[in-house]
Parts: structure tokens; C-alpha cells; sequence
């Protein structure tokens, strides 16, 4: 399971959001959504099968589709995959950190880099704490669904952080911001409330 | 528990529920804008954005006579407060969407003169007719004093305006705006200038946003625009106030309207999902919260009336409106169970509208740095 979640985050580092997810569906494969809607790599969903229109998943490689009629996933299978699927946000939102350094790198304020900036390193920081910590968390939380919860809400929570550096520049649709918003669709189809 | 509307005036009241009550009008468009905002035609026609377009131009320059209640929208910041709370409430993207004269109008009542605001108004009076205010530019931000935008004197006596401009709402549709510039190399030398489009070396492009969609944000590049001398703003105002002024006075009013359209937006979806989950944990806290920063956004409303060139109070309130708006939106996510963003897709929308407003007209950085740039100890107290 150890390295699972490691090519998981690896993998949507490298790939994308919808590799690693790919990763994440494979390895624990078969697992029911908790609710009325799933979301998969477009290229795990059935031709013929009736996909939710939303241009922005659409365009990671991502799709919603309704849940089959049957009996809800065990707690330890969807905790397992909320694991994986943790790990997967994790490189995505590692990312758009990157994205994130590299665009204020380029950039001044006031005669001096913007990435050189007290707010902006104190932002820069905590990502990077935050990350770390979440990883741990992570490695630990395959038996606390309420962990795994958590986890998926401060990389939300996270992500914003990362984009609001970018200004208006995370804003279009070709940047990274849009993997973390399908992400967080994603991960609201798959983390039990 | 104070009741914050009770202190309103009657006048105030009245507008608010009057706009209460044509709000729910802009929700039903609310996923067709999203979809395709550069369908507008039959939007025009809502008979709120046709109410909306008209209040907030200037009594003089108005067509057509508007509700009593909404007689007075352009007299206060407090009137534009309430306003756009409460049709923020029915979508804020729809209010961004809107023809009309927004944050260029504001500028060209700052900074225009008698013949300027004729000028303007009368190009926007057929209500078909959308404006921008280019200040944004592509490696600067929210950087006005950085902009690089050129206005050359040339022979004639008139300027040629270069440069690019981004992130500049409604610029792909606009058809006259306030673009600004500098004439120098100091602050002072910036200076806004009447525009029209389309027009010889002027070109748009609109970008692909995540969020907010009605406002059709853009790319605009000048290269070598004729600008008659006629068309600078703020040349019978102190050199002081000539143009830096004259914006900031216009992003302190479109600061609070943005953070009274955050929290129309969350009232949204506090709304929501009590509507669709009504036992929902945490919608007092949320709803009480809520109440709070309205609070918050009228006091600073009401601030900025009495000093509209202090930055500090707008900035106070778009920062704590936007932060609470994404935190609302993220709960009712949650309060709605799995799938929930799929399943309710005005939800989902107003998800990504709230990410915009924090970076409109101001980022929360360069917000926090609006308050508390000079901070002494007695400078924490209010």
C-alpha cells in the first residue's frame, strides 16, 4: 500500500490528474461511489455510457457518471481508496505549488522579486509544511475514514492557497488551478460525509 | 440579537426589498450565462439587469425613470452595499455580465468632466452597450502604480496609447472604456483616457475563466491608438488627482460591491441548502456569520461615504467577504453529502464564481497590504 500511494502522487505529479487517478482506480478497482455520482478517467468509462457534462473535467481527462443501483462500497474499500485518491490530489496540488513559484519568480513588486515577498513566503511555506504533513498523514490513515476526510479537505483547503497566488493567472481554464478544482469534484464524489 | 436592516432608513429598505424580490429572476439564467456568456442577447431583456443598468447610472444621464426605491442606488456606497447583496444573492456572475457603466463609470464620475461624462454616458444609454476599465497588466497584477501602458504625446496635440492590458472584464464586447496609462515616469503621470472600440489598433481577446464566465474577462493590446486630447481624463482636476485618485476612489466603491456580491453569493447557498438539507450541522453558525459580515460590509459601506479615498475599509471588507464566501461554499459541499457538486450544479458555479471574486479589483494580498501598511499600536483599533 506504501508505495501505491507513492506512484499515486507520483504519477499525477508527473501525468496529470486523471493518470494517477487511473492508478488509484486499478489498485483498488471495482469500488463503488457513496453517492449518486462517480468520477473516473474518462478512458475507464464505458463507450455508450452517459456522461455528466462539465467542460472543465472534461478537459483533465475526467468524467461523472451515475452510480449503478447496488449496495454501497464497504467503509474499508472507499477508505482506501480515498487513500489513493488523497495521494493523487497530493501531486496535483504540489503542482500547482510549482506553477505558483515559477509564475512569481518572473515577477516584481515594488522593485523587488514577488517571490522574495514575506506574505508570499509565508504562503510558500505553509503549502510546503502542509504537504509534507498531509503525506504522513496519508501513510497512516488507511483505518480512520475521518482521516482520510480531513486530509481531502485541507488539500482543498490547500490548493486555494497555491491558486490565490497566482491571481488571475490561475484563473484560466489551461492552468494547473483547473486539475485542483476537478480534484476537489472529484474527491466530493468519493469521500463519505 | 441586533437587527442590522431595522437601522437602515426607510428609503434603504425599500430598495432592498425591492431587489430582494428581482433577484431569483437572475438565478434562472444563472447556468445559461455560465455556459455561453457571450450569449447575452436575451438577458439584456431581464427586466433586472435592465433596472440594475439604469439605477447605477447617474440620475442625469438616466433614459428612463427607475423605482423610487431604487432612485437613490448611485447616491451612497452603502445603496450599492445593499444593492448588490441582494442581487448577488439571485448570481453575481449575471450582475458582472450586465451592460451599463460599472467600474469605468466610476472612474469617469471620479476623474471625467461635464463633457467626458456626457460623452460616456450617452454611448451606454441604448443599454445594449458594455464598458472596461483596463489597469491590469500581464506581468504587474493589481500593481497601478507598475503599469507600463503609454500615452505619447503626439504633433497633433492628441496622444497614441501602447501596451497590453489583462484580465479586463467585458473588454471582448466593450464598446467604450477607461484605459489607463502614463504620460511619465512618476505616479502623477498616470492618467485615464476614454476609448473606443472597435478601433484602429485596438485589439481583444477573451480568455477562458474558470469562474465568473458573465464577465467575459479579456486580453486588450494597443498599439499606437489615436487618442484625442479631449478624451484624457481628469485635466480640470489637481494635478494631484488626475488619474492614480480618481481609480483608487473607483476601486474603493467596486471593492465593496464585490464583497456585498461574495456574500450574496454565500446568503445563496446558505439559502440552498437549507432549502435542500434543512437539518443540515453548522447553517446557524454559518447564517450568523453571515449576519456578521453584512454588518461589517455596511459599517464599511457607510465609511466610505463619509471617506471615500481611504483604502483601508474596502479592503477590510472584500478580504473577510471573499474568505468567508469560499469557506460557505466548501461547507454546503459537504452538508450536501457526496456527489453534491455534480448534483447540484448552481452550486458547483457558485463554487468557482466566489474564486473569482477574490482576485477582482484587488487581491487578498494586495488587500492585506491596503491594511496594514503604516500600522502603529493605536492604528489596530477602529
Amino acid at each position: 500500500m506504501h508505495s501505491t500511494i507513492q506512484d499515486c502522487e507520483r504519477t499525477a505529479m508527473a501525468d496529470g490528474l486523471a493518470a494517477g487517478l487511473t492508478m488509484a482506480c486499478d489498485a483498488v478497482g471495482g469500488v463503488t461511489a457513496p453517492g449518486r455520482v462517480a468520477a473516473l478517467p474518462l478512458t475507464r468509462i464505458d463507450a455508450g455510457t452517459p456522461v455528466l457534462p462539465h467542460w472543465l473535467a472534461q478537459a483533465e481527462g475526467v468524467g461523472f457518471v451515475r452510480t449503478p443501483d447496488c449496495p454501497d462500497a464497504p467503509v474499508a474499500t472507499l477508505t482506501a481508496f480515498g487513500v489513493l485518491l488523497g495521494a493523487v490530489r497530493l501531486g496535483v496540488t504540489r503542482r500547482l505549488a510549482e506553477r505558483a513559484v515559477e509564475h512569481l519568480s518572473g515577477r516584481t513588486a515594488g522593485g523587488e522579486p514577488t517571490i522574495r515577498k514575506q506574505l508570499v513566503l509565508g504562503v510558500l511555506a505553509d503549502v510546503l509544511t502542509a504537504t509534507e504533513a498531509l503525506r504522513r498523514c496519508l501513510q497512516v490513515a488507511a483505518g480512520v475514514p475521518a482521516a482520510v476526510t480531513d486530509v481531502h479537505d485541507r488539500l482543498t483547503e490547500l490548493d486555494w492557497e497555491s491558486a490565490k497566488l497566482l491571481g488571475a493567472n490561475g484563473f484560466i481554464t489551461d492552468s494547473p488551478t483547473r486539475a485542483a478544482y476537478v480534484s476537489r469534484l472529484v474527491a466530493n464524489c468519493w469521500v463519505p460525509r | 440579537m441586533t437587527d442590522i436592516d431595522a437601522e437602515l432608513t426607510g428609503d434603504l429598505r425599500a430598495f432592498r426589498d425591492m431587489c430582494r424580490e428581482i433577484a431569483p429572476e437572475l438565478r434562472d439564467r444563472a447556468l445559461a450565462v455560465d455556459a455561453d456568456p457571450l450569449a447575452m442577447a436575451e438577458h439584456l431583456d431581464s427586466e433586472t439587469l435592465r433596472l440594475l443598468r439604469t439605477a447605477c447610472t447617474p440620475k442625469r444621464f438616466r433614459v428612463e425613470d427607475v423605482p423610487a426605491a431604487a432612485d437613490s442606488y448611485t447616491a451612497s456606497c452603502l445603496a450599492r452595499a445593499i444593492g448588490n447583496l441582494e442581487l448577488g444573492r439571485g448570481d453575481a456572475a449575471l450582475l458582472t455580465a450586465n451592460t451599463g457603466p460599472s467600474l469605468a463609470g466610476l472612474a469617469v464620475d471620479a476623474l471625467g468632466d461635464d463633457a467626458q461624462q456626457e460623452l460616456f454616458y450617452r454611448a451606454i444609454e441604448d443599454g445594449r452597450t458594455w464598458t472596461f476599465f483596463a489597469m491590469t497588466e500581464p506581468d504587474r497584477g493589481s500593481d497601478a502604480t507598475a503599469i507600463t501602458t503609454r500615452l505619447d504625446a503626439d504633433p497633433t496635440g492628441g496622444y497614441r496609447l501602447s501596451g497590453t492590458k489583462r484580465y479586463i472584464s467585458n473588454a471582448v464586447r466593450g464598446s467604450i472604456g477607461v484605459v489607463f496609462a502614463r504620460t511619465g515616469g512618476t505616479a502623477l503621470s498616470i492618467r485615464g483616457a476614454l476609448v473606443h472600440r472597435p478601433r484602429p489598433g485596438v485589439a481583444v481577446e477573451m480568455l477562458d475563466m474558470i469562474g465568473l464566465r458573465g464577465a467575459c474577462i479579456s486580453e486588450l493590446t494597443l498599439d499606437d491608438v489615436e487618442v484625442p486630447a479631449e478624451h484624457l481624463l481628469g485635466g480640470h482636476l489637481p494635478q494631484s488627482k488626475r488619474g492614480i485618485w480618481g481609480a483608487g476612489r473607483a476601486f474603493n466603491i467596486m471593492r465593496v460591491q464585490i464583497a456585498a456580491q461574495a456574500l450574496g453569493v454565500a446568503f445563496a447557498v446558505c439559502d440552498y441548502v437549507r432549502e435542500h438539507r434543512p437539518a443540515a450541522p453548522g447553517l446557524d453558525l454559518l447564517s450568523a456569520r453571515l449576519d456578521a459580515a453584512r454588518q461589517l460590509l455596511y459599517d464599511v459601506a457607510i465609511e466610505v461615504d463619509n471617506a471615500p479615498d481611504d483604502r483601508r475599509w474596502p479592503s477590510v471588507a472584500k478580504l473577510h467577504a471573499t474568505d468567508l464566501a469560499v469557506r460557505v461554499t466548501r461547507a454546503a459541499a459537504e452538508a450536501l453529502g457526496p456527489g453534491s457538486l455534480l448534483e447540484h450544479p448552481l452550486l458547483e458555479k457558485w463554487s468557482r464564481d466566489v474564486y473569482a471574486l477574490e482576485f477582482m479589483d484587488g487581491t487578498s494580498n494586495i488587500l492585506r497590504l491596503s491594511i496594514a501598511p503604516n500600522l502603529t499600536p493605536s492604528g489596530l483599533s477602529s
